[in-house]
């Protein structure tokens, strides 16, 4: 069996996992961000596609624009258009918010399989590693053990895919990153989804009794 | 594929193999005392929680003019989508990277929840692009 650690090396320990987040990937740990980049990475290749085309082609689009200003109003109008206006426009700065990083969508797929990896390896290395067809022995008793749990976890599985890209993040990104630079919209995040786990807890903890 | 990338994968990789093991020796795979957590009736867990923000805390502030700026609002989605959240964890006893630690560790009903998840992220992406259409600033990226 695994012995759990004492709270304050657990402390010790995610706080170096933030750290070593920060020194080796450059940003602060959120994992939320990650599911995004992995469901999301065809539209992503293709918006970025997209982005690329179109700074690509931001030359013949003006050379068009002005092929076409020559054959609408002659020589002399652009002559005039050009002493007029200032010599270069500004280039257009096209920037999808998403999209300013180059991390390939397939390191944060690394990185969440590598978080059950770690795990496999704790637990394989402790000996506390056994496949089991129950969550856990609370669970059960909550749940019962029929095929209705299964449609429990589905339908509670999607509400933390749902409400975590609404929230704009999850129990680290909001709770630990978030939290740790005192952000207001990650304390309150944290507050909001810790208070509603708790009662959702607590309910269930009374409905079976 | 161009080295940096080999290396940019190998840097994840690294750091989720350390996150993975941490979450598992703290308990965060074990439903039961996630669950005992959030009835209130053994806070250690969320001692360690606290602890680690608070070293957070101090190592982001002695850091801090190096750190990436983070981007994250209020908006209309906070609250509702936290909350959505908070009750899924307490039915699955998993956020989204508590689910992958519970398949490692052996539970095989969290392939539910992974793919709950996996549409639940999906529906989230259409259902804002149509409907939304503020910025959420979801981590990272």
């Amino acid at each position: 069996m695994l012995e759990y650690w004492p709270w304050w090396i657990g402390a010790l320990g995610l706080a170096g996992v933030c750290f070593a987040y920060l020194l080796l990937v450059g940003r602060l740990l959120g994992v939320s961000g990650s599911w995004a980049k992995v469901v999301g990475w065809r539209e992503n290749r293709m918006l970025q596609q997209i982005n690329e085309d179109f700074a690509e082609n931001q030359n013949e689009m003006s050379d068009a624009l002005m092929a076409e200003t020559l054959a609408q109003f002659g020589d002399d109008a652009v002559q005039e258009l050009q002493s007029e206006s200032t010599p270069a426009a500004a280039p257009a700065n096209v920037d999808i918010d998403n999209l300013e990083s180059s991390t390939p969508w397939t390191a944060h797929l690394t990185f969440l399989l590598c978080l059950a990896v770690g795990a496999f390896a704790t637990a394989y290395l402790t000996g506390s590693f056994e496949l089991r067809y129950e969550l856990s022995p609370v669970h059960t008793r909550i749940f019962g053990d029929t095929w209705e749990v299964w449609v429990a976890l589905l339908f509670g599985g999607m509400m933390v895919g749902f409400g975590t890209q609404m929230a704009g993040g999850c129990s680290s990104g909001h709770g630990l990153s978030g939290c740790a630079r005192l952000i207001p919209a990650s304390l309150l995040s944290t507050l909001v989804f810790m208070v509603s786990a708790v009662f959702l807890s607590m309910l269930m903890e009374v409905m079976i009794r | 594929m161009k080295t940096s990338h080999i290396k940019t994968h190998f840097e994840y990789g690294l750091v989720g193999i350390l996150f993975g093991a941490v979450l598992t020796r703290v308990g965060f795979a074990d439903y039961d005392e996630l669950h005992n957590m959030f009835i209130l009736s053994d806070l250690r867990m969320m001692y360690s929680f606290a602890g680690a923000v608070a070293l957070s805390m101090v190592m982001l502030f002695l850091l801090n003019k190096r750190i990436p700026k983070q981007h994250k609002i209020f908006q209309p989605g906070t609250v509702p989508g936290s909350m959505l959240f908070g009750f899924g964890w307490a039915i699955t006893g998993a956020c989204p990277s508590l689910v992958f630690v519970q398949l490692g560790h052996g539970a095989l009903p969290a392939l539910f929840t992974m793919m709950g998840i996996i549409f639940g992220v999906w529906l989230y992406r259409k259902v804002h692009g149509r409907f939304f259409g503020w910025d959420t600033g979801t981590c990272g990226v």
